[in-house]
Order: structure tokens, then sequence, then C-alpha cells
């Protein structure tokens, strides 16, 4: 069973990433990346990292897809202006390919399987969301309000660059103010 | 993991060991509720509120100084407390305490809000300090990124003009490709650690730096650990702007508000040392033999391009870019030999201070010497500056010839005491690769002296553009502060003794 799951859900990413390539419309490569990330965390799951596969569909799938659709909405592409490859990139990417298949063989040729279940007590930190929460306010609390006070900085920059700043109000306030 | 070892990792957690970092945090939140419940009549005050907030963690980082934590972790092992992190705290707040003054004198000449500049800059001074004192690599990467988004803020900052905006574009994708570059290097580490399974049923992983540098003293010869470390180091090198990875330095120095330029030169790079340090001496200490080669190469070619790339260099601000490559080419030599003599980081921290004495003096005199738009910045500004403002060419002097390293001022005995370190540790062929960059420096920086205090003859119809150039009359607390870099870059050229001895221990 957990076989057939296995290959049904890794078929199903494969040939939706290369649906996400060679699709010529922005929306329907957006939605087959959605579904490449819905059959990854699938994976996941069959290796019990329930939070991972929790956390990769609502923080990607729920958010950085809809993002792109967004975006796409706004862009208004058309299927037909896609512009044919360069040679540098198709040599570029056969280069590429031809790596990642050497590393893949040689991972398969050297394989030696780990011994399974020689630490049953280790359970990986990032399987239960307990266990998960537990490290991220006792051990880890100092990253996590480091982290808070990234996002703030993040938003703050935001509204700084993007935002009309309104010095003409404030400069007749000031001089209303010292006058 | 059991409820005991998770109660006593919390216990570890002990704010008041990082106090002056809190203190910053809490003081960048304070400026943001201070703008809200202000009136705006009010709100020029904030950034003296700022100003004296870091003095105040200036003041009290020296009064506790080495009594507390020193040399233990806290925070569950995240956080070490070393003779080095102190000093890098005094660094950093007093380099932002600078910026924040830069910041003074050039905010209110744009149309730009100004608490989030402040409020930005206090986040990534807390970030940097943390950076310093990390001893894990989750810690040592997430303050890496909010110094990094921080900087990307600030970059890009003054919007309304296009080079700002090119700088900040560039600033983001080269710096999003060096962030990506470490964390691939770390994750390599990580992966070729492990688990070790420690006393009393610890688990420890490749994110802490001990655990890291026991696998490499273990196996030196690790293709995975290796190729995770030199990545790392090409994070680094991004972030000091070393040889093969200079190339956003001039642009991004260019088009940055001089007070961030000021922040990139001093705290960024000093940022980037302080990590190298840590790192080398802490986690990479055993693949010496593979590292020592590769950083002098990095040293002796970032030197010469830092150098070379300026001497023809008219613009002010991508020749003080240009040529701190130069200056973090000098202190990886620092970097390489404190491989062999130990106390060689004590002097590249030297190094650094002398560095930003002179370069805070520098930007303080370019910040008075431009108008609105200050990436057009060229040599030609500062036509006789020596008669117009007599006093901001002598800062200038001062700070450009301690900089070029002339011998009574700080920046000789910076680099004297840099290359004593090198002779040391037998690095005889990158000393004389320093010592031909640091003669070749000295002709741009007394081009720049040059400009300043020697009348160029022009045709009769251009003096109209050069007398336009736009002066700041500096107030008398800026005339303080420049005065006060100037009087300490001469006086830590006679009586360097103090500092040495705190930093050094000789």
């Amino acid at each position: 069973m957990t076989d057939l799951l296995f290959l049904v859900l890794s078929a199903v990413t494969l040939v939706s990433a290369v649906l996400v390539v060679v699709n010529r419309n922005a929306v329907n490569a957006a939605m087959f990346f959605l579904l490449s990330l819905v059959g990854t965390a699938g994976l996941f799951v069959l290796l019990d990292a329930y939070l991972l596969a929790f956390v990769l569909i609502l923080v990607y799938a729920g958010a950085v897809v809809s993002l792109f659709l967004f975006i796409i909405m706004l862009l208004d592409t058309r299927p037909e202006a896609q512009k044919p490859f360069k040679k540098m990139t198709v040599a570029a990417s056969l280069l590429g390919g031809l790596l990642l298949f050497t590393g893949v063989l040689s991972l398969v040729l050297r394989f030696t399987p780990a011994p399974v279940g020689a630490d049953p007590a280790l359970a990986p930190v990032g399987a239960s969301l307990k266990a998960y929460a537990e490290q991220l306010f006792t051990t880890y609390l100092l990253p996590v309000q480091v982290v808070g006070f990234l996002l703030l900085v993040a938003m703050l920059g935001v509204i700084v660059l993007s935002k009309r700043f309104q010095e003409p109000e404030s400069r007749s306030q000031n001089s209303g103010g010292t006058a | 993991m059991s409820l005991e070892l998770l109660k006593a990792a919390a216990d570890s957690n002990q704010w008041w060991a990082l106090a002056p970092e809190v203190m910053l945090a809490c003081a960048a939140l304070a400026l943001l509720v201070l703008e809200l419940v202000l009136p705006r009549a009010e709100h020029h005050k904030i950034p003296l509120f700022a100003i004296a907030a870091q003095a105040i963690v200036l003041v009290g980082v020296f009064l506790n100084f080495d009594t507390n934590w020193l040399g233990e972790s806290t925070f569950g092992g995240l956080i070490r407390h070393s003779n080095w992190g102190q000093i890098a705290r005094v660094f950093f707040v007093l380099s932002s305490l600078l910026v924040c003054f830069l910041a003074t004198v050039c905010l209110p000449r744009t149309r730009m809000p100004r608490v989030e500049f402040y409020h930005t800059v206090l986040v990534v001074t807390a970030a940097m300090m943390l950076l310093a004192q990390s001893d894990h690599f989750v810690m040592f990467f997430v303050a890496l990124e909010t110094v990094t988004v921080g900087l990307y803020i600030l970059v890009s900052y003054f919007r309304d003009n296009p080079l700002t905006l090119e700088a900040g574009l560039k600033y983001l994708v080269m710096g999003a490709l060096s962030s990506a570059i470490m964390l691939f290097g770390i994750v390599l580490l990580y992966g070729a650690v492990g688990r070790v399974e420690g006393a009393n049923g610890a688990i420890h992983t490749g994110f802490e730096f001990g655990t890291a540098a026991a696998f490499l003293q273990a196996h030196p010869d690790n293709f995975l650990a290796v190729a995770g470390a030199l990545l790392v180091l090409s994070g680094v090198a991004f972030k000091i702007g070393a040889f093969p990875f200079q190339i956003w330095v001039p642009d991004v120095y260019q088009g940055a508000p001089t007070p961030v330029t000021a922040f990139l030169a001093v705290s960024s790079k000093a940022a980037g040392f302080a990590v190298l340090l840590l790192l080398v001496r802490n986690v990479f200490a055993p693949l010496q033999s593979v590292l020592v080669p590769v950083l002098s190469l990095m040293a002796g070619a970032t030197i010469l391009f830092g150098n070379l790339s300026a001497l023809t260099q008219r613009n002010a601000k991508r020749l003080m870019g240009l040529s701190g490559i130069s200056h973090a080419g000098y202190l990886l030599l620092g970097v390489i030999a404190s491989f062999t003599v130990p106390w060689a980081g004590g002097a590249v921290w030297f190094y650094l201070f002398t560095y930003l004495l002179a370069t805070m003096a520098v930007f303080g005199v370019m910040a008075y010497c431009t108008g609105e738009n200050d990436a057009d910045h060229e040599l030609d500004t500062y036509d006789r500056l020596s008669r117009d403002r007599p006093f901001l060419a002598a800062v200038l002097a001062i700070g450009l010839g301690s900089l070029a390293g002339i011998p009574p001022l700080a920046g000789f005995l910076g680099k004297l005491i840099l290359f004593i370190a090198a002779f040391q540790a037998h690095l005889y062929t990158l000393l004389a690769v320093a010592i031909v960059g640091v003669v070749l420096s000295i002709y741009y920086y007394f081009g720049w002296i040059k400009a300043a205090f020697f009348e160029s003859w022009r045709p009769a119809f251009s003096t109209e553009t050069a007398t336009a150039a736009p002066r700041t009359t500096p107030s008398l607390f800026g005339t303080l502060t420049l005065a006060l870099l100037a009087v300490a870059t001469v006086v830590l050229g006679f009586f360097p003794g103090p500092l040495t001895s705190w930093l050094i221990g000789k």
C-alpha cells in the first residue's frame, strides 16, 4: 500500500513539475505547481513528517501560489508572448541535467541502506507539532524573537519604500507649531 | 526530548546576559511608539532619543564589562559570551551611534520618513551584536538575515533617486544569492556531521559550532564538510566584499544614502570580519591546510583589485567602496595570521577601530558637502574646501591620512600591528602584496586631499558649477563629533596603549 502510494505521489509530483515548465499558459503552470506541491506534501506524510507536509501546504500552496496567481492576473501575460529558448540556456540546462544524473547515479550505485529502526527513541523534532512547538519555545526562543524583529523590519521597510510620504502636511503642521 | 531536558533548556534562557541587545530592541520599538504618541511638532526630537538610548547602551556595556557570563554559553548553547563578543558590542554600538549622527545631517534634506530609519539601524545593530556572539548556526543565520533584510531597506531608502533604487535592487539580488550560498554550506555541514549523542542523553547536531568543530577535527578530509565550509566562507566573503565576490560594492556604495554607505562600510564589514574570526577560531580551525591557501589567494587578489580599481576613480563614494575592498584585503591578512598567531584577532579588531574612526570622519565631511542628490559626489565637489570650510578640510585630511596609513595617525599603527602579526605568521608574499597596495592607496587618497586643499585650474566658464557645490555649515553638535573623531584618530596614533592592551592583551 505504502509503495503504491509512493509511486502514485512521485508520478504526480514529477509529471506536474514537468508540466509547470512546458505549459504555455501561466495560470495553468501555477496550478500545476500547486499539484506538484501537494504531491511533495504527500511524500512527506509517507515519511511521517506530518508537520512539514502541513507547513508546505499552508505556506506554499496557501500563500505563495496564490501570490503567484495574483501577480499573473496583474501582469496580464499572454500565452503567445513566450520567447524561444536561447542556445546558452539549452546548453546550461543540459549540463545541469547531466550533473544531476551523475549525482543520482553515484547515489544509487553506492547506496547502503541505513539500519531501519536503529534508534526508535530519537523521534525527529519536526515530526509532531507538540515536539516542534516545545523546541521553539524553549531551546530556540531567542531565534524566534529575532525572527519577529526581522518580520517587523521587513514590514516597516515595505511600507516606507512603497507608501507615499506626506511631507507637505507635516511641514504645514510643523510651521504651525513653531509659529 | 524529555520534559526535564526542556526545562533545563528554558532555564538557560538568561535574558539579562543579552541586556544590551534587548535594550536596543526595546529602544527601537519605543521609537515607533513615540512617533505615534508625540505631536508632529515634537517629531524632530525622536532621533535624539535614538542617539541617547545608544549612548546609554554603550555606557552600560562599558560599566559591566567582562564581569558576568564571560566565557559561558547561554540560551542552550545558542550564544557564547566572549571577550571578542564584548569588543564587538562596543564597536557596533559606537558605529551605529555615528551612523545616526550622519542620518540627522542627511535625512532632513529629503522627503522621506525618518523614524523608521533609526528603528531599522537599531534593530540591525542589535542583530549584529547577536551575530558576533552566536555559537550555533541557527542563531547565526537568523541574526545574519535580520542584518541583511534591514540593510536591503536602508540601501534603497531614498527611493526618489534612481541610482538608489538600482543600488537597492543590486544589493537585494546579490545579498539573497550570498545568503543562499551560505545556507547551502550550513546544510552541507549539518548533513556531514549528522547526529552525535553526547553525555546524559543530549543530542548534538552539526548546527552547534562545538560539535561541527569536533567533527572536522576527527575528519578533516570529509569532502561534504569541506565543501560546506568553503560555501559558508564564500557567503561571508560577499558581506566583507572580498575578491571574487566584490562586484556589488561600487554601485551599492554609490547609490546608497551617505549614512547607509557609512553603515555598510563600517558595521557591515566589521560584522563580516567578526563572523569570519568566530568561524575560523571556533569551527574551521581544523581545516587550516585547505583554508589558508584559499584565504591567502583571496586576500592578495582583494588588495590588488581594490587598490588598482580605486586609482582612477573620481566619484567619492565609489572611491570609499573600492578602497574599502582593499581594507578588507588587509584585514584578511590578519584573519589568516590568526590561524597560527593567537593575538592576530586582536590586531584585526584594532584595525577595525582605527578604520571606524577614520571612515566616520570622512563620511561626516561627505555628509556636509552634499546636497539632496548624494550619489553624484565627485571629487570636484571638494574644490576649495580648505578655503571655504577649513575645519571640514582638516578633518577630511586626518581621516584620509589615517586610511592611507600615514605615520603619526592611528591608521598607520593599525596597519603596522596587522603586518607584524602577518610577519610572525610567515606570510611574506602576502606582506609584499599588501605593502604595494598601501603605496598605491596613498596615490588616490592624496588625490582627494589635493582636490580639497589645492585649487585646480579650470577654464573660466566652468567656475560657476564649482562654486555652486552645496556645503552645509556643521552644527555645534556636528562640529564636536567630527572634532572628537579627528582628535581620537591622532591621539590613538600616539597612545595606542589602552586600546591595544584591551584588544590584544599584551
